[in-house]
């Protein structure tokens, strides 16, 4: 089976720090995968290096199967990679067409009007075409990043933060395209501090912290091993028959909350808790999300760092002493 | 409509992107040919009314020629040299700044193609620069003389301007990749590249020296550049042709390793 990107044991170090730690994982044809981890958790350096401005220390990279570090295989992985920084380029005098254009030619392609023509009204840029640059608007800028990442129709594509600081209705848009890529089987590789849209967006997440990717998933899988459903029930009376349970959060006279694991049914829980049906007068019920799976992920790494600490500084004390 | 009807033609790999990033460092400068093509010239005009015709009556070259014909080679070699040096510098350093040097990287362009690439553009702009300075010199020249400025041999002319830009285009890439900020990028052109310059002997011959500066410019490689073009356009300067010929090959090479150098360790990402 085609593997659009393939990374294994990727360490990338800046001195002692490590910026990239260990990481390995792999991505399938058409899917779109969300890499997400707090600010500074290595995620723009790990897209460094897979579009070689950052060289790792240790570690394998493949590009639809062709090897970064192998010198007669860069430049065809090159070929089939678009990537769209975090921070806009402002090229200075060139016009939006002129961009595109010298964009494909460094991609190898000579004549490419009509996929330009066709991005730059997909993207709403066609009216801008011939104005400079430094003309546009910072969404016009990052609309045309994207258009460059694409000129090439890539099998793969990286889009490190592509809509920060971009306004509402342009993220909308900019989410719809990447949907419509999909589609055309173009893997996509991204990250984004907005989890809804990740949420909504992505196959499979990967989390990472401190340089570790610590989880890696389904974007379903990861809400719902990792997340509780949450009700909120309003009785009519009292309840009479309450059973002992651990998902019984709260109980306000008539006003009950549950947490319970995505696997289990409202009627499973309202059973096991003891609460008749008849009793119920209104139901809220809140699933879990990816921002909650995200940060117990994150809560569990930071405490077991914290042990790990501990541990080693109770173990430090003890030589010591 | 979507994207999948509207797929990429065919692609070449080997040549496109290479001859892309030429043709875009010869649009770049293009774009703002007034500074850098025009600003030159007239730079030129003012070098050649102030020596050349006012003050170069009373200057002794040495030569059997005026002191305005003993000028323009020297200018026409060094705004050559300057134009080149200037092209890849500014590009690269205005790439680091606006984050457009990035994409020289992410892109399927190999190191070696990028140097020749970026080196080509500049070297257009250096010749197309001495070529005005060459025109310019030329109607001082024949309105002060009444005959045409003479061009003793035009392929070593061509041989010389060649190899003095490629040198200086490579030096400016060199220095751009090092350069952690404009102040750096300056100091390196106003400290090392222009005094370089003007003691090569643009001015002035070696003959007018005291023996020990005389002998102190001779570790100059911008002293051949400029002797090389006299030797060209006059048939005669302060070094023999083949020294010329010799010291302009070797700072070729050099300037090459040197960018190699630069470029397989620094990074290309934006200040």
């Amino acid at each position: 089976m085609f593997t659009p990107l393939k990374i294994k044991n990727l360490t990338k170090c800046y001195g002692d720090f490590k910026a990239v730690d260990d990481v390995s994982f792999e991505l399938k044809q058409g899917e779109i995968f969300g890499l997400l981890g707090p600010n500074g958790a290595g995620k723009t350096t790990l897209i460094s290096c897979l579009v070689t401005l950052e060289k790792p220390n240790e570690g394998l990279i493949q590009i639809c199967e062709k090897e970064l570090s192998k010198a007669a295989d860069v430049k065809k992985a090159k070929s089939d990679l678009g990537y769209v920084p975090q921070e806009v380029i402002n090229h200075g005098y060139f016009t939006t067409r002129e961009i595109l254009k010298f964009y494909s030619g460094y991609l190898g392609i000579l004549k490419n009007d009509d996929r330009i023509d066709y991005l730059l009204e997909r993207l709403s840029l066609y009216e801008h075409r011939n104005k400079k640059v430094k003309q546009l608007s910072g969404g016009m800028k990052r609309r045309l990043m994207i258009a460059k990442s694409l000129v090439h129709s890539p099998k793969l594509l990286l889009l490190d933060e592509p809509t920060a600081g971009v306004d509402i209705e342009l993220r909308n848009s900019l989410w719809d395209f990447v949907k419509e890529l999909k589609k055309e089987k173009t893997t996509i590789l991204l990250t984004t501090h907005y989890l809804e849209e990740a949420e909504e967006l992505c196959d499979r997440i990967g989390v990472i912290d401190k340089g570790k990717l610590l989880k890696i998933d389904e974007t379903s899988k990861l809400i719902s091993e990792l997340t509780f459903r949450k009700m909120h029930i309003k009785l009519k009376d009292s309840p009479k028959n309450l059973k002992e349970s651990d998902y019984l959060k709260s109980v306000n006279d008539k006003d009950i909350v549950i947490e319970f694991p995505s696997q289990l049914t409202v009627g499973q829980v309202m059973t096991s808790v003891g609460i008749d049906l008849n009793n119920v007068v209104d139901l809220q019920l809140k699933e879990g999300s990816l921002e909650d799976a995200f940060l117990k992920i994150l809560n569990h790494n930071a405490m077991s760092i914290g042990k790990s600490s501990n541990k080693n500084t109770n173990q430090n004390l003890t030589g010591a002493l | 409509m979507s994207s999948m009807s509207k797929k990429v033609s065919t692609r070449n790999l080997k040549f496109t992107p290479f001859l892309t990033l030429f043709w875009k460092e010869i649009r770049r400068f293009m774009k703002v040919s007034v500074q850098t093509v025009v600003t030159p010239a007239i730079n030129s005009a003012l070098y050649l009314i102030i020596f050349g015709v006012s003050l170069g009556a009373s200057i002794d070259t040495g030569y059997e020629v005026s002191y305005l014909a003993f000028l323009i080679s020297g200018l026409v070699m060094m705004s050559c040299l300057n134009n080149s040096f200037q092209n890849t510098a500014s590009s690269i350093v205005s790439g680091k700044f606006s984050g457009d040097l990035e994409d020289l990287k992410v892109v399927p362009l190999g190191l070696q193609q990028i140097v020749w690439a970026m080196s080509l553009g500049a070297i257009t702009r250096g010749l197309m620069v001495s070529t005005v300075n060459l025109i310019v010199g030329q109607s001082f020249y024949y309105y002060y003389h009444s005959e045409f400025f003479p061009i003793h041999s035009p392929l070593l002319l061509c041989f010389f301007l060649l190899i003095g830009a490629l040198v200086y285009a490579k030096l400016g890439m060199f220095v751009a990749f090092l350069a952690k900020s404009f102040d750096q990028m300056s100091a390196v052109t106003a400290f090392i590249l222009q005094p370089l310059s003007f003691l090569g002997g643009v001015f002035f011959s070696l003959n007018n020296l005291s023996p020990f500066w005389q002998k102190v410019s001779l570790y100059n490689p911008v002293l051949y550049f400029i002797n090389g073009v006299r030797h060209a356009t006059l048939g005669a300067s302060d070094v023999s042709l083949n020294s010329a010929v010799v010291v302009s090959l070797v700072s070729l090479v050099v300037s090459h390793l040197l960018v190699l150098f630069v470029l397989t360790r620094s990074h290309f990402k934006r200040w």
